[in-house]
């Protein structure tokens, strides 16, 4: 452009001096001067013209670029404008989700969502104002979460979803969401629990055989503390089962599972009936001033319950009282387990919900478990409507609680 | 004649030990090691109740359940014997008149096997708790 500009300005200061010498003649002058004048407005119009010309090549070579990198990505790209009709897409999710063409795809979202039965991995279906590009177009950026769809071939899709704010040529607001395939991984997993299933539930014929022996044995001689023992060991073994059975079955099988209607106290009383004959040396005491009932699936609350008991037992190994209390505040009861144990050091309670991760693990205080009870127990907790949290202090002691709606409130 | 305990069960160990406890106790016992075996000796005589384990080769508990409901209805209770992570459910799934769970207690075993045999609760769902 400098150039150009430099070269126009030359022209014009010597062109006429030029003129002047090379004609002498006034008339004729006149007349070489417009055809001059005619020939420059030519010559610069052309060279305009061809610059832009460039520019809009150069842009629009970008834009079949960008296009270009957009179909080639790995994941599915959706890109929705403010009235959350997706305007454009690429090649992998036309391959995600099955369908012929990308113009298949390019629909309102929410019709999208209806067509692809857009769903939770727990088989809800996900409110249209909490799809991700919903939310991005409202300004927030959407961390990946998982989510499954089912394709137009009938099979489901699992993808991990993220979703950021665009901002479009004249402030149009405009939202890319990117759904990435993670249907291989799940698969994997599913083929993992299933697996852990299937083993769990072998352990536990041959454990019903010693388990019942023993008891014969004891029921013909009895005296013989071993045969107590056996069935003790026998007793915990298949907790310890039955807690990769229970995981693998929440991870397996997400969703609501059974309800029943009753008092979170008296559960409380049975737990603590069934752990005392394993532990004398603690003092297993109960508080529940109160009935609270809830409704909700009995037998796994019984298992969070009989899993921070064992926690509180097991990680107090010198002995002590084990206090149970069941409060209701709020319609909601909560149910706090606090034992005067290890406690739990600082740096690894970010960690302790973790599944398969041991606080103990590699120190002089691990008194073994398989790091699955807390993973499952707010698992449990959760998909009730409740919440799990604790304090714990190294040298003093943990708490753990968690909290339940009540049968009533949940009702209203 | 009292009414027998037919125990379906393909654990060689674990079936001749719940055969031995209720033959203790008092019960005419006979056994059979997988669904098919059990709809021979139902065909045979119609037992007082029925003690099912539902993973067996040849024919499964679930199979044997729909078989016998469809031939006999509910000519005879059936207690299911499970491992499964919940033993109330699988009871539920095939319309079971109660359960046990594996391990169990051999008490219960007996309690259950009476209960049955006394004629089971009103109505015939499950109702008990597991524990």
């Amino acid at each position: 452009m400098a150039a150009y500009a430099l070269v126009s300005l030359l022209w014009i200061a010597f062109s006429d001096a030029l003129l002047v010498h090379l004609v002498p003649d006034p008339v004729l002058r006149a007349r070489a001067q417009t055809v001059k004048g005619a020939f420059f407005v030519v010559v610069t119009s052309a060279l305009l013209l061809e610059l832009i010309r460039r520019g809009d090549l150069g842009l629009r070579t970008l834009g079949a670029e960008v296009r270009a990198t957009v179909d080639s990505m790995v994941d599915a790209v959706l890109l929705v404008d403010e009235e959350g009709r997706i305007v454009e897409t690429n090649r992998a999710a036309v391959e995600l989700l099955g369908v012929a063409a990308k113009e298949d795809l390019l629909v309102p979202l929410r019709d999208w969502g209806r067509r692809f039965d857009l769903r939770y991995l727990d088989g809800t279906p996900v409110p249209y104002d909490r799809y991700a590009a919903v939310r991005a177009l409202a300004g927030e950026r959407i961390k990946a979460y998982d989510a499954m769809a089912r394709r137009a071939d009938g099979t489901d899709v699992y993808f991990s979803v993220s979703a950021a704010p665009v901002e479009g040529a004249g402030h149009r607001r405009l939202a890319v969401a990117v759904l990435r395939d993670v249907t291989a991984a799940r698969r994997l997993d599913e083929m993992r629990e299933e697996f852990l299933a299937t083993a769990a539930h072998e352990f536990k014929t041959p454990l019903a055989v010693v388990k019942a022996y023993a008891q014969l044995m004891q029921k013909r001689a009895p005296g013989d503390p071993g045969l107590t023992v056996i069935q003790r060991q026998v007793d915990r073994l298949n907790r310890l089962v039955q807690h990769l059975l229970d995981t693998s079955r929440l991870r397996l099988q997400p969703g609501e599972g059974r309800r029943d209607t009753f008092d979170v106290s008296s559960l409380v009383a049975e737990a603590i009936e069934e752990a005392r004959p394993s532990t004398p040396g603690h003092a297993l005491e109960a508080e529940a001033p109160a009935p609270a009932v809830v409704h909700a699936d009995r037998e796994r609350i019984l298992r969070v319950l009989t899993s921070l008991l064992d926690n509180a037992i097991r990680f107090s190994p010198a002995g002590g009282p084990v206090h149970v209390r069941v409060e209701t505040q709020d319609g909601e009861v909560v149910v706090s387990v606090a034992d005067h144990g290890l406690g739990i050091p600082p740096e690894r309670q970010p960690r302790i919900f973790e599944r398969y991760y041991r606080a103990h693990a590699g120190t002089d205080q691990d008194y073994g478990g398989l790091g699955l009870g807390l993973d499952m127990s707010r698992e449990i907790v959760t998909r009730h409507g409740g919440r799990m949290w604790f304090e714990s202090v190294p040298g003093q002691g943990s708490t753990f609680h968690f909290s339940l709606p009540l049968a009533a409130q949940e009702a209203s | 004649m009292r009414r027998s305990v037919l125990v379906v069960e393909d654990d060689q160990d674990l079936s001749s030990l719940l055969e031995m406890v209720l033959a203790d106790a008092g019960h005419r016992v006979r056994t059979a090691p997988d669904g098919r075996a059990a709809l021979a000796a139902v065909a045979e005589e119609m037992p007082g109740v029925i003690l099912l384990d539902m993973r067996m080769p040849v024919m499964n508990g679930w199979e044997f359940a729909r078989e016998f409901r469809a031939r006999y209805g509910r000519a005879c209770p059936i207690v299911v014997v499970t491992a499964a992570e919940n033993a109330r459910l699988r009871a539920e799934e095939i319309g079971a008149e109660d359960w046990l769970a594996k391990p169990f207690d051999l008490d219960d075993v007996l309690y259950t096997v009476e209960r049955q045999l006394a004629g089971g609760d009103e109505g015939g769902a499950p109702t008990r708790s597991l524990h």
